[in-house]
């Protein structure tokens, strides 16, 4: 039996209405996807998509004017679930005046908790986010990527079950990056559900089980990474060389690239001619480097599928 | 909890506020400035002019604290719209209504804030009156519960019509707007307006407005015991239940009017 959805979007659709009779601006437009516990899934578009809309109606910020948003089962905004829900809204904001510890103890009361008894899990959050040795100092002297740790830190405070991160790696350092990278797939692996939005693709496809793609407040693609990566069962073969008489055979077999770089030659051909294309190079006394199946990168799927300017293609 | 978290967290913020803190200096100056004169008439009563200076001192401190508990109302608006309209415009309002808490809970807790903040400068503006009237040589004689309740209802009743205002407009128009009905407040309910020729015009909106002088603490202010303004329990309690059923009315459409609107960075 298929479990219940984490996250739901049935047909929404959010207008911005203008006052004073301005122009409306349709921001989402029948959006529908799902999200199932434990996955990791990348909302991913380009400015203006509609991402943030989205996960502000997710949120219970704004209210859809048509379709249906279910989230953990409840509706939008209900306590219940935002009891599960840790929330890091994009560029964190903070209260200056603030230090951590008092900043982290203040969401955890409103959270229900006693924030005198939460000592010791602040001080375990801070340390898994880098900022031990910081916590009595003011946010407002924070660099933006200890406030992004901070914003970690403050969404998994109460250990929710639905993690929403709007862009998670704004602002951080390659390491910070990385950091993130590996808090996610441990909350992954503790059976988290994550719904996500970044810009860095490479990451996304690193961690992400499930892809979402919109532009211009519509869906343009949804599906499992892997199968949205698969690409029509190609192979790509590396050799030490390739004599010229041998081209025609692999295009005859259908080959999509012979690319021949400073100390290799790449052959990308389909999977069914994989051996033969092996066994020919080997008999004409070349070396097989690798032999890898071929996916395309995230960041081609995106671009294939909003266009280089962001328009769709 | 939550509430007085967000409360606690809120009176926090005043506190840093320079707005707040330059108002609070302005009261000390006030006290720094009024010593003079009222030393002077302290020194200059005698047995043959005693009354005179008695309601010199009377005016000078009326009109002070009327002018400080004016401040106050000013106050009271500024810090309700202003502690709303800083969460929207910062963005801080996201991570805090992602919390498993309700709008209403979050709005309740800003103006828990509010009335706390209030409460400091009531209790201030109460010292302050206390010590001016012994600097002029005179004594209060209104019980010290009457220049607390009734500033805190009036407060109470400002905050509640800028929190509502705030809601669907920029802080500087809401307050601007509570000026405006504070005065239109005050010239429905003058007699020239209520005894014109349009009174019949007049007369529903002097019903609907809130009467903010109704509900002011000035009449309590006298400092002589002949002209103290003796008042029964009744009619405290009727003044007192009409400022906070205002205030309350006002509160449930800030609520209302903050549940359906759409949260995001301004």
């Amino acid at each position: 039996m298929t479990p219940s959805p984490a996250i739901e979007f049935q047909r929404v659709t959010k207008v911005y209405q203008h006052r004073l009779g301005g122009q409306s601006i349709p921001a989402l437009t029948e959006v529908s996807f799902s999200v199932l516990p434990g996955e990791v899934c990348a909302f991913l578009g380009p400015n203006g998509a509609g991402k943030t809309t989205s996960i502000s109606l997710l949120m219970g910020f704004m209210y859809a004017d048509a379709g249906e948003i279910r989230i953990l089962g409840y509706e939008p905004g209900d306590v219940r679930a935002k009891r599960q829900i840790g929330f890091l809204p994009e560029n964190f904001a903070f209260y200056k005046y603030l230090n951590a510890e008092k900043l982290l103890r203040f969401h955890y009361a409103l959270g229900g908790g006693h924030a005198k008894s939460a000592g010791p899990l602040i001080a375990d959050l801070l340390r898994q986010v880098r900022l031990e040795g910081y916590e009595k100092l003011k946010i407002g002297k924070y660099s933006r990527g200890m406030v992004q740790r901070l914003g970690i830190a403050q969404a998994i405070l109460a250990d929710p079950q639905l993690l929403i991160l709007d862009e998670p790696t704004s602002g951080l350092d390659p390491a910070g990056r990385k950091e993130v990278r590996d808090l996610i797939v441990a909350l992954k692996a503790a059976g988290k559900t994550i719904f996500l939005s970044s810009h860095i693709l490479s990451e996304i496809e690193q961690i992400c089980d499930r892809v979402i793609i919109i532009d211009r407040g519509r869906m343009i693609r949804a599906g499992e990474m892997n199968e949205l990566l698969r690409t029509n069962d190609l192979v790509e073969i590396r050799a030490d060389q390739l004599p010229a008489s041998l081209e025609p055979t692999l295009l005859a077999w259908g080959a999509t690239n012979v690319l021949r770089e400073a100390h290799s030659v790449r052959i990308v051909l389909p999977v069914a001619h994989k051996r033969d294309c092996a066994e020919l190079l080997w008999a004409s006394g070349c070396d097989v480097l690798s032999i890898v199946p071929q996916r395309s990168s995230l960041e081609e799927l995106f671009l294939q599928s909003v266009g280089p300017s962001g328009a769709p293609s | 909890m939550k509430i007085w978290t967000i409360a606690r967290n809120t009176l926090s913020s005043f506190l840093r506020d320079r707005v707040i803190i330059l108002l609070f200096c302005g009261f000390l100056c006030i006290v720094l400035l009024m010593m003079t004169p009222l030393w002077a008439a302290r020194a200059m009563t005698t047995v043959e002019n005693k009354q005179v200076m008695q309601s010199t001192v009377n005016g000078m401190v009326s009109a002070i604290m009327g002018f400080v508990s004016g401040c106050g109302s000013l106050l009271a608006a500024w810090s309700a719209a202003d502690s709303v309209a800083t969460e929207m415009k910062s963005g801080t309002i996201l991570a805090v209504v992602a919390r498993p808490l309700n709008r209403w809970e979050f709005l309740a807790g800003k103006y828990l804030g509010v009335l706390l903040l209030m409460l400091i400068y009531t209790l201030s503006m109460l010292g302050l009156s206390f010590f001016l009237a012994w600097l002029g040589g005179e004594r209060i004689q209104a019980s010290p519960w009457i220049l607390v309740v009734y500033p805190m209802v009036r407060y109470s009743l400002y905050a509640a019509i800028s929190m509502l205002l705030v809601t669907f407009m920029h802080p500087v128009a809401a307050v601007g707007l509570v000026i405006v009905t504070s005065v239109v407040s005050s010239l429905l309910s003058s007699n020239y307006v209520l005894t014109s020729a349009h009174a019949n015009v007049w007369r529903p909106f002097y019903y609907v407005f809130p009467s903010l002088g109704f509900i002011s603490e000035d009449k309590f202010l006298a400092l002589t015991k002949a002209s103290l303004v003796s008042t029964s329990a009744v009619e405290h309690l009727t003044v007192l239940g009409y400022g906070l059923d205002y205030a309350l009315v006002f509160f449930l459409l800030a609520v209302w009017s903050f549940h359906y609107r759409n949260l995001k960075r301004d």
